[in-house]
């Protein structure tokens, strides 16, 4: 096969992929606490295939190459909801969840209570607080999260005093880009990165942060996509179309 | 081409979260009502290249890898128990709970169900009764020719027998608490029923160690905020068709590709 064809080849992956990327930021429209993913691509030259006596030396060919996908933390907006139990980080940070494959992070706030009276994620997954899960009692009512994430509530007749049921551990990461996105809604850390405590953030009670990818940008990404992928089709077509011509002309010697 | 079947779980999330703000809406009369909200999540990744993988002989590592999603999923479809609003019926059997709790329900086949909702009749034995004549628990008996049927903020019905003019205490209300009430399992009727997600109910006097206050001649309205539904409603709507024009042009540009051959 002739490099040209390889070349767009290389594109027209890259651009299925990033169609991959698009689509799963749309799929997640309205997926709460959802970051959005862009992918970058690089140039790869192919370092042989290179005659550099001539006067003007050969150009290299140079490949697309999709070289990473990287999150945008930017804060998405604040849903309203009204339950006690939903809570939305204004700020940086991460509540910390932990989960059977260890801990991970997540801005989902829309929490439960399950059986035990702790504080879960919708999948089931307890929340941490700075000293282990939080714990509700069976008697308490009129829960408060304060914007730096301490649990007060009213306990049984109880008027006037409120009783803390632990704090939400918050953590923050130096590089944020380092994180996996590991379905559930959840990041991962890889191995060896340590979380820091978080403080520049404010707890929000009765909101939940919905995703923060926007419907506009990722049509027109999607426009752009399907337009480079036909235009790339029509080259190789043009190519091949130049390589028929020149093979029938070449080959058509008078007897 | 991954593009159309990462589309298509958004296409069918967006069509489970019409379903469930439909139901919201059809019910935002229901007295006792919780709304329902669907939750989304994204599905796993498929990590292409993989943050931290070595990528030259002298140690350099990869600061970002490439991830692709595969969509998102519906983890649930919980219910905010906030409190209804309180409206004033004038029936001295309408009981709206204040605060926390639920009304215990006997169903005929001798197992308890649990309701916020109030709208209490009396059958022909003079006990309280849902509308489906299903006795609330503890039974209470009203005798016949009896006036003044009160129910005080701590559950006690009373009523003036005939010829006298004195209230008597007929009997008690209680209510349940679950720890998780969001896990409860709807069952129709304005009914639930009791879970291993919702921990085991806990009866106790309205009133007392965190259960709320009952109010008679009142009762709770759904906690359905119609401007926020149909907000909701028009988001998904709208993120519905993008996934939508996903597919088509996931479609267009397999099209060119099988086009590039003549």
């Amino acid at each position: 096969m002739a490099i040209d064809t390889l070349i767009a080849l290389s594109w027209q992956t890259a651009l299925r992929r990033e169609l991959d990327v698009v689509s799963n930021n749309i799929a997640n429209l309205n997926t709460a606490g959802y970051k959005t993913d862009n992918s970058a691509f690089s140039e790869y030259v192919m370092p042989v295939a290179q005659a550099g006596q001539f006067a003007q030396p050969d150009r290299r060919p140079s490949f697309v190459q999709d070289r990473t996908t990287w999150h945008d933390f930017s804060q998405g907006p604040f849903q309203q909801t009204g339950s006690p139990l939903d809570v939305a980080i204004d700020g940086e940070g991460f509540f910390v969840v932990q989960t059977a494959r260890g801990e991970r992070y997540t801005r989902n706030g829309a929490f439960q209570l399950n059986n035990n009276g702790e504080l879960v994620t919708s999948a089931g997954d307890r929340v941490l607080g700075e000293s282990g899960p939080i714990v509700l009692q069976a008697n308490d009512r009129d829960i408060v999260v304060t914007p730096d994430g301490t649990i007060k509530v009213r306990e049984g007749t109880s008027l006037n005093s409120d009783s803390t049921r632990g704090k939400l551990r918050l953590v923050t990461f130096q590089n944020p880009q380092v994180l996996r996105k590991d379905g559930t809604s959840m990041f991962a850390a890889p191995d060896g990165v340590q979380p820091d405590p978080a403080d520049k953030f404010r707890v929000v009670q009765g909101a939940v942060e919905k995703s923060n990818v926007r419907a506009v940008v990722e049509m027109a990404r999607m426009v752009q996509i399907t337009r480079h992928y036909a235009d790339v089709a029509h080259m190789i077509q043009q190519q091949a179309e130049l390589r028929r011509n020149a093979l029938q002309q070449l080959a058509d010697v008078p007897a | 081409m991954r593009a159309l079947h990462t589309a298509a779980t958004g296409m069918m999330a967006q069509e489970l979260n019409v379903q469930v703000i439909s139901n919201n809406i059809a019910n935002m009369r229901t007295t006792g009502y919780k709304r329902q909200r669907a939750e989304f999540q994204d599905l796993l990744y498929e990590h292409v290249r993989r943050i931290g993988t070595q990528t030259s002989a002298q140690g350099n590592i990869l600061p970002v890898g490439v991830d692709l999603g595969g969509g998102v999923k519906t983890v649930g479809t919980p219910r905010i128990m906030t409190q209804g609003t309180l409206t004033r019926t004038g029936s001295e059997l309408d009981i709206a709970i204040r605060g926390e709790g639920f009304f215990k329900i006997l169903m005929p086949d001798g197992t308890f169900t649990y309701t916020r909702d109030g709208s209490f009749q009396m059958d022909a034995q003079g006990r309280i009764v849902t509308l489906h004549g299903n006795v609330l628990s503890p039974a209470i008996t009203i005798p016949q020719n009896a006036t003044g049927l009160t129910i005080n903020p701590q559950g006690q019905v009373m009523v003036t027998p005939q010829g006298s003019t004195t209230p008597t205490v007929l009997g008690q209300i209680t209510l349940t608490r679950f720890i998780n009430k969001a896990g409860l399992q709807p069952i129709g009727d304005n009914l639930f029923v009791e879970t291993p997600a919702s921990g085991p109910p806990q009866d106790g006097n309205p009133g007392t160690d965190g259960y709320g206050d009952l109010l008679q001649s009142n009762l709770e309205q759904a906690n359905v905020e119609v401007v926020s539904e149909i907000s909701d409603l028009i988001a998904a709507q709208r993120a519905y068709e993008m996934n939508a024009k996903v597919i088509a042009a996931a479609d267009q540009m397999l099209s060119a590709t099988s086009n590039m051959m003549r």
